[in-house]
């Protein structure tokens, strides 16, 4: 029995919400997808299949909308927004994204919601909040990276900061969303009351400062970007390191957790002779603090960097794969997608999975499959992604008991 | 502790540490779930070594990654190679809804603490185990951080630019994104107990719960053939949009144009209005197309200027707009500071400190920050005591026995 069965799940949300109603979806919500006539907004976002613009096509749509149903509700208009009222009382979740007073505007707030349904669960996701001095700011995901402090973290120290190719503030939302209304939820069913949930995004892309955000209000030195790793004051601490066939990513830090496996390490470098046995012996749990205090010069961190990434360089990334689970160092190839979806380790744990082609082709695509392996209740993807309002009849006359003509009346009107 | 809230009546016995476990049950510590952090009195947790730490004196209490992950939560140490730290394990097992650890996979099942094994004191246990690749597979057992999945996940190789090698994604990437979904597993499991009365084992791969921030670029592979590029700060769909150079050491401000309005203020506020007409920029097709030149008129413009005052000129026309912000800027974002993203707290070593918030504002039941982190070892007692109801004898007889290191 899913963990969600018979729940229904009212998503409003565009690009910036897919992923919150996908994850209920996944544990078995009735997710339905509000969209307006002509499709969400998301839809006209690529990637696109075969690069042909069309919002049956975006890539984006399909990544977020598995396990939904898609209906179309015309909220300009008074009597879309009487039905979407009647749609949200038999709801037990509703999920929005657009700009804070937009709902309001349509008297479709959590206040008028609420009142007609008092145990709903609405949960509204937007850039910077619905209040506060930079609320009606507007965003895109590069500008929200900008402002929750990862951005400037990342790139070459000698080019402006830079951005993960794939957008992610509105998935770092939308995750953070979905623990919302499950919280929500929680309390839900001992109180059988709802309440609102306001997730900004900018709140939480901080996440992916590692904690780095809290440099200033705690007196430390700011976290600064370099190519392939960062700098905390003097010292420049790579992660991304070159093998012989492209590069892997290797944590070679020091202290008393982290510099027993650089110890490690430097004892087999050392053993294949890259080095000789005084670079093996140095003290790798104290390093930072003999470097910071000048104790070891600066120019001998870079032999050292350097004799290890002649070493990283001498072998492919499988082989440094390899050699990672017998040696136990911290090492990983730095994949394509391409190498993604071809790993063993994925394939072992059978974890791609196919959705049908939402065009209605005999082609079925590789998607990431469940997010955890439940083991009483597996997560199954039941649904490919809806096309725009492919369940209006369904939903509408099926479930929510309009009689044909009303159907069709609505229809006629653009409502639906 | 005080346990108020939405969750007060879940309780964890969590043995995770370092980041990406810890930061989940931080979450719903925020809102009134009773945790007990299970840690080694020997082997420090990482986090506890990581940087920032509070006036960049490194110390057990001083990390600010620590104090973010394990605010709210109650902390022992236990010794797990002493043979009679189990029986308060089994003990604390009994007390708690859920026993979650993310150690690599034979660990548990060493101290026979595996969900076969306490699934025979609790039938209801719900156990989470999170690590990098999860419980099966040839890289079960490969140990270490959030940096080593992303790379291995494809994160990585998408970040950076076109002309150069990758410059990857910053720190332990997949460590951010997980946690969600930690918390999330976790909440759905005590629903399905609830429902059903059955309890569960869930194996979390932190790197297949990441891959899913990573859906659209895996489309594009399995239904275009196409290996997806890094790309630097360019948008297919949108241009300008970038990172521009303003006045002062590292200041950039972000500017982004999602469409021809947006595009024809940005003109307006540049003082350009001639632009608006200029061939080359005239569809965000021939933008994206022409952003080379586009970039360097705007990059003409904001040198010079300060991040934030270009940020407010533009947001003032609706254009998005706004300064890449350091941890100084973001500590007196007047928007952050509104949504109280930034928790001033005592701490019994550090005295007065910051963490951060709960991301998400629940209107009823809002979530806060119980207390700081725990030190090691900092509620022996009250646990022992008061969780388990143990008389002083008994926890003085451990305490002989060496259980808490």
């Amino acid at each position: 029995m899913p963990i969600l069965e018979s729940r229904r799940v009212l998503d409003l949300s565009n690009e910036r919400g897919l992923l919150c109603g996908q994850i209920l979806a996944d544990l078995g919500a009735d997710v339905i997808a509000v969209e307006p006539p002509g499709g969400s907004s998301a839809r006209r976002l690529g990637p696109f299949a075969q690069n042909i613009r069309d919002p049956e096509r975006s890539l984006l749509w399909w990544s977020y909308s598995r396990n939904k149903r898609s209906i179309t509700l015309d909220l300009e208009q008074t009597p879309g927004r009487d039905l979407l009222r009647r749609l949200a009382g038999t709801a037990d979740f509703l999920i929005e994204s657009f700009e804070p007073g937009f709902m309001a505007r349509h008297e479709l707030a959590y206040e008028h919601v609420a009142a007609i349904n008092p145990s709903l669960v609405y949960v509204s996701i937007t850039g910077f909040g619905q209040t506060g001095p930079k609320a009606h700011y507007a965003d895109a995901d590069l500008i929200l990276l900008a402002a929750g402090g990862p951005l400037i973290l990342g790139g070459d120290d000698d080019r402006p900061p830079v951005r993960l190719s794939v957008p992610q503030a509105y998935l770092h939302a939308g995750a953070d969303a979905a623990v919302a209304a499950m919280v929500a939820h929680h309390e839900r069913v001992r109180s059988g009351r709802g309440q609102h949930a306001d997730v900004a995004a900018i709140q939480s892309v901080a996440m992916a400062t590692q904690s780095g955000i809290l440099a200033a209000p705690l007196h430390a030195t700011e976290i600064r970007r370099l190519a392939g790793g960062l700098k905390l004051g003097p010292l420049n601490l790579p992660v991304i390191w070159p093998a012989k066939d492209g590069f892997i990513s290797m944590t070679f830090l020091f202290g008393s957790a982290l510099g027993v496996f650089t110890r490690k390490l430097m004892h087999y470098v050392c053993a294949q002779g890259f080095c000789d046995t005084a670079t093996r012996d140095k003290d790798w749990i104290g390093y930072a603090e003999l470097l910071l205090s000048g104790r070891e010069p600066l120019s001998e961190f870079e032999r050292v960097k350097e004799i290890v990434r002649t070493f990283t360089r001498t072998y492919t990334k499988a082989e440094l794969l390899a050699l990672a689970l017998e040696q136990g160092f911290l090492m990983t190839p730095v994949y394509t997608i391409g190498e993604l979806t071809r790993s063993e380790q994925l394939a072992s744990r059978e974890y791609w999975r196919t959705i049908d082609d939402p065009l209605g082709g005999s082609g079925k695509y590789t998607v990431p499959g469940p997010f955890v392996k439940f083991s009483a209740t597996p997560i199954e993807y039941r649904r490919r992604p809806p096309g725009i309002g492919e369940h209006n009849r369904e939903v509408y006359v099926g479930e929510f008991g309009l009689t044909e003509s009303e159907f069709f009346e609505l229809t006629r009107a653009g409502v639906i | 502790m005080n346990h108020e809230g939405p969750l007060a009546d879940v309780k964890i016995c969590d043995f995770m540490w370092v980041m990406a476990g810890p930061a989940s049950t931080r979450m719903l510590a925020d809102y009134g779930a009773q945790i007990v952090r299970i840690e080694s009195p020997t082997r420090i947790d990482t986090a506890r070594t990581l940087q920032p730490h509070q006036d960049d004196r490194s110390g057990p209490d001083s990390s600010g990654l620590f104090s973010n992950c394990n605010a709210g939560k109650l902390g022992i140490a236990i010794d797990m190679r002493n043979p009679r730290a189990r029986e308060v394990v089994v003990d604390l097992v009994r007390w708690a809804d859920v026993v979650t650890e993310s150690f690599s996979p034979k660990a548990m099942r060493k101290w026979e603490l595996d969900y076969d094994a306490l699934r025979m004191i609790r039938p209801d246990l719900i156990m989470l185990s999170t690590c990098l690749f999860g419980q099966t597979g040839p890289l079960r057992q490969i140990a270490g951080f959030g940096n080593m999945a992303a790379a291995i996940s494809g994160f990585s190789n998408l970040a950076g630019w076109p002309d150069r090698s990758a410059t990857g994604v910053f720190g332990a990437y997949t460590d951010y994104i997980a946690p969600r979904f930690t918390a999330i597993a976790i909440l759905a499991a005590l629903e399905h107990r609830r429902r059903t009365g059955e309890g569960q084992y869930i194996d979390q791969s932190q790197a297949e719960s990441a891959i899913h921030f990573l859906t659209p670029a895996i489309l594009e592979y399995s239904v275009n053939q196409r290996e997806p590029q890094r790309a630097g700060n360019e948008d297919r769909d949108m241009a300008p949009h970038g990172i521009y150079p303003a006045a002062g050491d590292d200041q950039w401000v972000a500017i982004v144009c999602r469409n021809d309005s947006e595009w024809d203020c940005l003109c307006e506020a540049m003082g350009a209005a001639e632009l608006r007409d200029d061939p080359r920029f005239a569809t965000t097709q021939l933008r994206v197309a022409n952003h080379a030149d586009l970039d360097s008129i705007i990059c003409r413009w904001t040198t010079g200027a300060s991040a934030a005052q270009i940020e407010e000129l533009l947001q003032a026309r609706g254009v998005p707009a706004y300064q890449v912000q350091n941890s100084s800027e973001a500590w007196q974002d007047p928007q952050l500071k509104h949504r109280e993203h930034f928790v001033p707290l005592e701490h019994h070593r550090l005295g007065h400190t910051t963490l951060e918030g709960p991301r998400a504002h629940l209107s009823r039941t809002s979530g806060k920050v119980r207390r700081a982190a725990p030190s090691l070892g900092q509620d022996n007692q009250y646990v022992l005591e008061k969780l388990l109801g143990y008389d002083q004898e008994r926890i003085s007889d451990l305490a002989v026995a060496g259980v808490f290191g």
